[in-house]
Order: structure tokens, then C-alpha cells, then sequence
């Protein structure tokens, strides 16, 4: 099948057009997770032709994840999760270039994985310190990330935009008492990644308006769908201070 | 002063800040995110952002899993 077909139906939408094509081709994202939500990200910016996708993630396939972690399969099991990922992103999209890197996020080593040329980190994680670690690379490198968050039946996301809207920890300014439960119903973390990729292709392109200065909020036992408008902390510890180091 | 909390029709007393609220609605949880009206109230501003009538507010938990 000619390479023009797959990206067809999307190229017809205006807004993208072989222009906007051509962009998300030389694009860089970094999944900063391969689990629930980078899962969906994933396949949905591979499938859409972000032309480099750089997954980091130190876990390992575990039976428990198969409910969500839907880019992972049996035949999985027991691998490292960024290279399960990648595998099957190859196998979706063999155009773009895929890098697995199956390590931990921390502020180390999160430098080093921003030098390959990324322009936007998706957060995939399921805890507050990587967050705080792409928060502060996001800061000190004027990057643009797009958050998402999942539990229960329930999922949030946004956009944080250096210097133009409020940080992360301007919002979630301390780590949780007890780490984040771990319950989690499948299409919770479809529906938020869903919105974190559609955010990432809308910030590629510059296109539509982004989650920046919203927390959006989808309650999936009723099915509220809601945004909280967010405003900068002239408080906060982080990004307003000179200082951006972890 | 009727408000709306969590989704739920609620009488509270006049006079309340959000600070007050927290505590009439005996919600003690330290990671809690507070919206009032479709804004982010900063926990600084708990003690003296006042709850009106007719309010929407919404005690809400971070989602940090993934």
C-alpha cells in the first residue's frame, strides 16, 4: 500500500493537510511511561506518524497490567515494557523511528533523553516524583509536556507550557500522602491518553486550542466530562523561581 | 446558603471561607484540589477565599496514576 494512504483520512482534515503530515514526520515526542496511558498515546501518535517516539519506561509486562496496557500482549509477558512498546509500534508503523529505553525517568538522567532533537514529552507515569522530573526538564528546557493522570474510573490532563501557563507543581504542589492506588478500570487511562495525543498533534501543529490553563476532568461512572480553569501561582516554590534544578 | 458540592445540593452555614467548608464537610484530606465555580482556588487562598451563594465547588483527588 503507497505510503500516502495511510495518513489519508487525516491529511483531508484542513487544519493538517500534507503540510501538517510533513511536520508530525519530523516531529519528536518522548512517552515518558509504557504502561496505561502511554500504551494509548503511543499507538495513536505511531499511528499518526510522529515521526520519532522515544518510550522510557523500566518496568517489566506483568499479567496485572494486560486490563489497560493494551500495546502489550501475553506473548509479552516478563519483557521490558519499552521494548514490548516499541516492538509493537514497529509493527503499527514501520515508517517512524522508534527508541526504546527501558530506564527510570529521574532528574539524571532526563537531561541526556532531551538532547535527541524532543519536542514534547507526554507524561505516562503513575506517580508524582517523575512528574516533578518532567516538570522541572520542562522548565529548565522551555518544553512543552502534556500531563494526564488516571484512577479508579477517572482521568485528568493538561498541557503545561513553560513561562505561559502554571506549572505542574504550581497545581499539585506536594507529593500525595499515600502513593496513588493502583485500581484502575482500562478505558479510564484509553480515554485520558486518547486526549493527551490529541493534545501533543494539536501542539506539533499549533493547531485548535490546547488543555494550557485547563485541567480537564472525566468522571467515568457518570460520564461528566469537565474543565477547571487554571490560573499562575505567584507562590509557587518552582517556576517562579530563578532556579529550576531538581 | 445553598450551595453545590461534589455534584450534591447542599445547605452550609453563611459565612464560610473554603477553609471553613473543608472542615463543615469534615474533609481533612491533605491532596485535595479545590475548585470553585470552574476555577483552581490555591490552598493559600483557602482561609480567606469566601464560599457564596449558589456556588459550585468541587473537592477533588489528583489522578497520579498511569
Amino acid at each position: 500500500m503507497p505510503d500516502d494512504s495511510r495518513y489519508s483520512r487525516q491529511i483531508l482534515l484542513p487544519d493538517i493537510g500534507p503540510r501538517g503530515q510533513e511536520m508530525l514526520g519530523k516531529s519528536c515526542v518522548l512517552i515518558a511511561g509504557a504502561g496505561g496511558l502511554g500504551s494509548a498515546s503511543a499507538l495513536y501518535l505511531a499511528a499518526a506518524g510522529v515521526g520519532r517516539i522515544i518510550v522510557v519506561d523500566d518496568d517489566c509486562v506483568e499479567l496485572s497490567n494486560l486490563n489497560r496496557q493494551i500495546i502489550h500482549s501475553e506473548a509479552s509477558l516478563g519483557q521490558p515494557k519499552a521494548l514490548s512498546a516499541a516492538n509493537r509500534l514497529a509493527g503499527l508503523n514501520s515508517k517512524i523511528q522508534v527508541r526504546p529505553i527501558p530506564e527510570r525517568i529521574t532528574h539524571e538522567n532526563i537531561d541526556s533523553l532531551l538532547t535527541e532533537g524532543v519536542d514534547i514529552m507526554v507524561d505516562a507515569s503513575d506517580n508524582y516524583e517523575t512528574r516533578q522530573v518532567l516538570n522541572r526538564a520542562s522548565l529548565r528546557h522551555g518544553m512543552a509536556w502534556v500531563y494526564g493522570g488516571v484512577h479508579g474510573f477517572d482521568g485528568m490532563a493538561s498541557v503545561f507550557l513553560p513561562g505561559r501557563t502554571p506549572c505542574f507543581e504550581c497545581i499539585f504542589p506536594h507529593p500525595p500522602a499515600a502513593p496513588p492506588g493502583k485500581e484502575v478500570v482500562g478505558p479510564a487511562a484509553g480515554i485520558t491518553a486518547s486526549v493527551q495525543a490529541m493534545e501533543t498533534i494539536k501542539l506539533l501543529l499549533g493547531i485548535g486550542e490546547s488543555l494550557a490553563n485547563r485541567l480537564l476532568r472525566v468522571s467515568g461512572l457518570d460520564m461528566r466530562v469537565h474543565i477547571l480553569d487554571l490560573s499562575p501561582n505567584p507562590d509557587c516554590r518552582v517556576c517562579r523561581s530563578a532556579s529550576t534544578k531538581p | 446558603m445553598n450551595i453545590q458540592l461534589n455534584g450534591m445540593k447542599e445547605t452550609i452555614p453563611d459565612g464560610l471561607t473554603i477553609k471553613g467548608l473543608m472542615e463543615w464537610d469534615k474533609e481533612a484530606d491533605p491532596d485535595l484540589i479545590v475548585e470553585q465555580n470552574g476555577k483552581y482556588i490555591y490552598a493559600k487562598d483557602y482561609d480567606t477565599q469566601m464560599v457564596m451563594e449558589n456556588d459550585v465547588i468541587e473537592f477533588i483527588n489528583p489522578n497520579l496514576g498511569g
